[in-house]
């Protein structure tokens, strides 16, 4: 992961900030820095959006493709996921850099959202036990400066907001025989119930309190933070710790308690600034890469 | 200025895809009109006085048709009245999707300049392009686009005003709803919106391209019997899901030539074979046309009937219920019968415009007419007209447009008159068409390729080319010949041995891979050669001249060398490119005039008898090897040098040096097929006969037993043999009768690519492998052999297409379908002649033979003519003679008539 160098006596001042609940860039502990969505960005892809946190910057891509379901789940489909962390987020990603970042952000990924709780997977399932939807989830880090797990778990909720899944029929002949028909009208589409997609919230622990949207500099003053995946009730359904350090019971709780809030806070004003867009249209004006 | 612009399309391939192309929408589209003066055009295409005289327009105006309008009315648009219309892109695509040849037709016209036919680009032109909309179909997104680009020109032509006096566009429309839509946004923007129909009806000074409108399906004055007479087709989606499942089988449809009521549905099985399913009956045929390609569903095995021995021709509608009548009495015989069905749905049309002549109704003011076509196996078409009169006696093209369940007949429209029949010229473009013959001259793109004149060869040529001009070589042709493709030569070497060189047009020298010329003549596939016409396959320029083998000029040629012994064994084959001077051009009668004249003893002659000795050897060898000698009737006309007129007719002689010719011609080809092979196992193109399946026989065994004399078929080599020997005292023309009739049962030789199949025998000459080599000048696949065994011999470079099996078996499908239609053409033509030849000959008595018994004709053979005809017991004006049949060796009791050349007229004349 891509880090700074931080000086003690910039440590020192960092941690009396967040002591007294005010932070390098004027934000108090639980607030987010500006953020900006964008649905709709890579027209090959069946879904997609562009969050900006900061400087923090990924692209999520979605494509539907028809496979077979897992065995054991047999009328449900899946999805999978993968991370790319791509040398123009930092030069420490070049080569092979980023792959195991990549792998770990994944498996996270996975945990989150590829359960049947965050996400109707039985809604994708086109013929139990032999054809379902498979979705693959693209995430591509375009730059790093912190948060990645939250701005990555946003943008796939918007993205999985944004996913049109072409409309297909399953026709039977006589022989039994089964074929999928897929509808020649470009808006037939599917869309996703993404009401209870989970949100990903860090939390970082930095001397005695903890942060949420941990800058660089933040994150190295923190010793070790907590991953916590929220659904707009506040349900918890993940958490995990990252970091050497080490956390008392105690404040895991504190923190749990913070995440949720913070969490639920967020799918809010997120759901509604989806649908607004939603809503422009075709009026909506693109801003894309450039802007 | 350039705009950017994409827009999303899903299709499927497997699975599901999503599929972005990028749409660039841009502003310099001009609209092609001479009174535009807006548009930065640099050339025009639409006239300023676009004036076609309608009583529904009066003012000039440009006509935008819709895509049913192209795609069901083109025989109107190719109309030379109809001028100044807009092709919009949209239809362009549709029609382009929809029918491959109706695309051809109109970007054939938009090409004529004197239609000027205007292609506008509105798909990409910014204020012209629109997007589909939520909830809107395909179609209808098309149809709003051309409502969008009429609107738009409406406008154009308003605002760029000035001198443009009440310039119009008109949609051409036959949806009413269609129609509807564009009344609502046309009142606002003027342009006016007329069904295709009532236009046309309107324009009053060509009141005969009424009978061009293809007649619509929801055409309320339709004759409707109200008895519905064909069981309904089933849908395409019924029709592939019958077809995945095996209760229905796809093939082509092919109508008898003798029944109407009678046909057979091919259906191409694994490789080569395919099996034939029996259709009989009215219902069952179910308004198949020869050559759709067609579902079919088999009928339980205890309806399975025999194919009838009845030869029918449709006459009329009276006749039907006679018919029926006839098909339950058919004789039920077990081991004849054959997998029977019934056709429930057609998957494609094959309609082609059909030439043929009218039957003017009996009802003097009838505007509907029967129309017979020249082919027998299609049938009469109904059309409406108000021309008969003018129209009785003309061959007439016309084209099928649809054919209702309710009704006898399909229903079509004219297209053109060829002209009057009889005329030897017309007779002539008619069965070219029905053959599809491509005879029309040589585009000036084809003839940009040939070599400049005057010609000669130069030092480049010599390179990698042997210098033959020393060599006797003479050539050996029949009379009139001018596309002299082979020579020959022979001579003594010093070692006692004889080399006998064959030497070829270098045909592949002068057309060059992929050029215009290369892809007419590979198209063409063959010159046809009509009774005193000939049809070439290249320009003449190559055919007589550069590439003819003409004596006392230098020609390049590719030549086979042999070294061979006294007994005719092979010793060294060898072949190069090289340049030849020929000292002779011969004719056969020449040639063995040579031969037998023991005076003549200079080169020429010499290299003759050595030829013919060896090729007697060679012929004695093949048919030792069990080929097959089979027997045609070919006939030459003797024309009259003014008018072209046969004037007397006689059969091809064969004489020994035809045989000479062919024994080295064969020789060659299987030299040369062996070493292509050798060199490219995969695609070189080989020419196969496959032998035929037994049952194939039939008839010929019927004919030898109705003699006693017993045909073995087991082999080529037994029946070679047991047709030697079938000869019957005081019946001379016996054995040739059975050759003739052996000839039938054979297959088609087929040219194939030897990557594609792994049977290479050509059973007919009794050779383990073959292919055409000797004609590249009328041959195309003479052409591909000759460029693989060029590369074969490093002589010339290869390219990627030569070298790719899928596309060279693309180029043989081609290739056996030019040969097979070029056959039958030169037969049609034949019978033409021989129809002439009669016509001024009144009653003739001759002699003739007897070919095959039917239920209620026999067809008979006349050998001085080559003339095939049946003739009917019972003719309408006589009383059958009762007649006893015998299914089992086909044969009446009543005496043989005499058959009259009379007779046969029916065949031709209709």
């Amino acid at each position: 992961m891509a880090t700074v160098q931080v000086s003690e006596a910039e440590k020192v001042y960092i941690l009396h900030g967040i002591r007294d609940d005010l932070r390098v860039d004027g934000r108090g502990c639980e607030d987010y820095r500006h953020m900006e969505i964008e649905t709709d960005v890579v027209s090959n892809t069946d879904g997609s959006a562009k969050v900006t946190l900061g400087h923090t910057a990924v692209l999520v891509g979605i494509k539907a493709d028809i496979g077979k379901p897992r065995p054991l789940v047999p009328n449900e489909g899946y999805l999978e996921f993968f991370v790319d962390c791509s040398a123009n987020a930092t030069p420490e990603f070049e080569g092979r850099g980023g792959e195991e970042l990549g792998t770990e952000l994944s498996n996270t990924l996975y945990k989150v959202f590829n359960n049947k709780h965050s996400v109707d997977l039985k809604s994708l399932c086109i013929c139990p036990g032999e054809h379902c939807w498979v979705l693959y989830v693209d995430v591509l880090l375009l730059q790093c400066d912190g948060n990645l797990y939250d701005a990555i778990s946003i943008a796939i909720k918007a993205a999985l907001f944004n996913t049109k899944i072409p409309r297909v029929r399953i026709s039977t002949d006589e022989e039994g025989g089964k074929e999928i028909e897929l509808s020649d009208d470009p808006y037939d589409c599917m869309r996703l119930n993404v009401e209870n997609v989970p949100c990903i919230v860090t939390l970082c622990k930095v001397g005695h309190r903890h942060v949420v949207d941990a800058t660089l500099q933040e994150k190295a003053c923190s010793v070790a933070s907590l991953i916590i995946s929220v659904t707009h009730k506040g349900t918890v359904t993940c958490t995990r710790k990252v970091g050497g350090g080490s956390l008392d019971p105690e404040s895991i709780f504190e923190m749990t308690e913070a995440g949720k809030r913070v969490g639920k806070a967020l799918h809010a004003p997120l759901m509604k600034v989806l649908q607004q867009e939603e809503h422009l249209g075709k009026k909506k004006q693109k801003v894309g890469f450039l802007g | 200025m350039l705009k950017s612009k994409t827009f999303v399309k899903k299709t499927r391939s497997g699975g599901v895809m999503k599929i972005v192309r990028e749409h660039y929408l841009r502003d310099d589209i001009w609209c092609g009109s001479e009174a535009c003066t807006e548009c930065k055009q640099e050339s025009t295409v639409l006239q300023t006085d676009a004036c076609m005289e309608s009583s529904l327009c009066s003012y000039p105006h440009y006509l935008i048709p819709d895509t049913n309008v192209v795609l069901h009315q083109i025989d109107v648009l190719e109309d030379a009245v109809i001028r100044n219309v807009i092709i919009l892109q949209t239809v362009l695509q549709e029609v382009r999707h929809r029918s491959a040849p109706v695309y051809k037709r109109l970007k054939d016209i938009i090409h004529e300049k004197e239609k000027h036919f205007y292609t506008f680009t509105n798909e990409h032109h910014r204020e012209t392009f629109i997007e589909r909309e939520p909830g809107e179909s395909a179609n209808d997104r098309n149809d709003r686009a051309i409502r969008v680009a009429a609107k738009w020109y409406s406008q154009h032509l308003k605002t760029s005003e000035s001198d443009t006096d009440g310039l119009k566009v008109v949609l051409l429309t036959n949806d009413q709803g269609n129609k509807q839509k564009a009344e609502e946004c046309g009142l606002l923007y003027l342009f006016t919106c007329i069904l295709v129909e009532e236009y046309i009806k309107s324009l009053t000074a060509n009141p005969e391209l009424v009978d061009r409108l293809a007649l619509s399906n929801d055409d309320k004055n339709e004759i409707t019997s109200s008895k519905v007479l064909f069981p309904e087709h089933l849908p395409l989606s019924r029709i592939q899901a019958g077809i995945k499942s095996g209760s229905f089988v796809q093939g082509t449809f092919r109508a008898s030539r003798d029944n109407y009521l009678e046909a057979t549905v091919f259906i191409q099985g694994e490789g080569e074979d395919g099996t034939e399913i029996l259709i009989q009956g009215l219902q069952n045929l179910n308004r198949a046309v020869h050559q759709d390609v067609v579902a079919v569903q088999l009928l339980p095995r205890n309806q399975w009937v025999a194919p009838s021995s009845v030869v029918l021709q449709d006459e009329g509608a009276a006749k039907d219920d006679n018919v029926e009548e006839e098909e339950e009495e058919k004789a039920v015989n077990i081991t004849a019968r054959k997998a029977t069905g019934k056709v429930v749905g057609i998957i494609k049309r094959n309609w082609r415009p059909f030439c043929g002549m009218l039957n003017v109704s009996q009802i003097k003011e009838s505007i509907r007419h029967l129309f017979t076509p020249a082919d027998r196996r299609i049938p009469r078409i109904r059309i409406e007209t108000r021309q008969a009169s003018t129209l009785a006696g003309q061959r007439i093209m016309v084209s099928i447009d649809g054919w209702p369940k309710d009704s006898r007949y399909p229903n079509g429209h004219f297209v053109r008159s060829l002209g009057g029949a009889g005329e030897k010229d017309i007779e002539q473009e008619v069965l070219l068409l029905e053959h599809d013959v491509p005879h029309q001259a040589f585009s000036q793109a084809v003839l940009s390729f040939l070599p400049k004149m005057p010609w000669a060869i130069t030092p480049e040529d010599m390179v990698r080319r042997e210098d033959l001009r020393h060599l006797t070589v003479c050539s050996v042709d029949p009379p009139g010949c001018t596309d002299i493709d082979d020579a020959l030569h022979c001579r003594e070497l010093e070692n006692g041995n004889l080399e006998v060189g064959v030497h070829i047009a270098d045909v592949s020298h002068f057309i060059r891979p992929g050029n215009a010329l290369d892809k007419e003549a590979a198209n063409r596939g063959t010159t046809v050669y009509l009774c005193g016409k000939r049809i070439d396959m290249v320009p003449e320029l190559l055919s007589s001249n550069l590439c003819s083998l003409r004596s006392n000029v230098e020609r390049l040629a590719f030549s086979c060398i042999w070294e061979m012994n006294h007994e005719a064994e092979i010793l060294k084959t060898r072949f190069t490119k090289s340049v030849i001077n020929s000292k002779a051009s011969l004719t056969y009668a020449e040639a063995q005039m040579r031969i037998d004249d023991t005076n003549k003893n200079d080169d020429i002659t010499k290299s003759l008898r050595g030829l013919n000795k060896l090729a007697k050897i060679l012929k004695r060898q093949r048919i030792e090897k069990g080929a097959l000698t089979l027997s045609s009737l070919e006939v030459r006309f003797h024309m009259d040098s003014e008018t072209h007129d046969p004037i007397d007719l006689q059969t091809k002689e064969l004489m020994e040096t035809n045989s000479m010719v062919e024994e080295f011609m064969l020789l060659a080809n299987i030299s040369v097929a062996q070493k292509i092979y050798d060199e490219f196992q995969e695609c070189a193109l080989l020419r196969k006969h496959p032998a035929p399946p037994p049952s194939n026989y039939d008839i010929l065994l019927k004919a030898a037993k109705s003699k006693d004399v017993a045909i073995h078929t087991d082999t080529a080599k037994a029946l070679a043999d047991s047709l030697d020997v079938a000869k019957v005292d005081g019946f001379p023309y016996f054995n040739t009768l059975l050759r003739i009739l052996a000839t039938r049962c054979m297959m088609q030789a087929v040219y194939f690519c030897s990557g594609m199949d792994n049977d290479f025998h050509h059973y007919g000459l009794a050779s383990p492998i073959y292919t055409h080599f000797t004609s590249p000048i009328r041959r195309y696949a003479d052409i591909i052999v000759h460029r693989l065994l060029a590369v074969a011999i490093g002589a010339d470079s290869t390219y990627p297409d030569l070298m790719d099996k899928h596309k060279q078996s693309a180029l043989c499908n081609n290739l056996n379908y030019r040969h097979k239609m070029a056959q039958y053409a030169q037969r049609a033509s034949v019978a033409f002649h021989t129809q002439l030849f009669f016509k001024s000959r009144g009653i003739l008595n001759e002699e003739g033979f007897v070919l095959f018994v039917r239920k209620n004709a026999i067809i008979v053979l006349i050998p001085k003519f080559g003339l095939e005809g049946t003739v009917f017991f019972d003719s309408k004006d006589k009383v059958a003679p009762s007649i006893v049949f015998d299914e089992e060796i086909p044969g009446v009791s009543v005496p043989v008539p005499d058959a009259e050349p009379q007779a046969k007229k029916p065949k031709l004349d209709h």
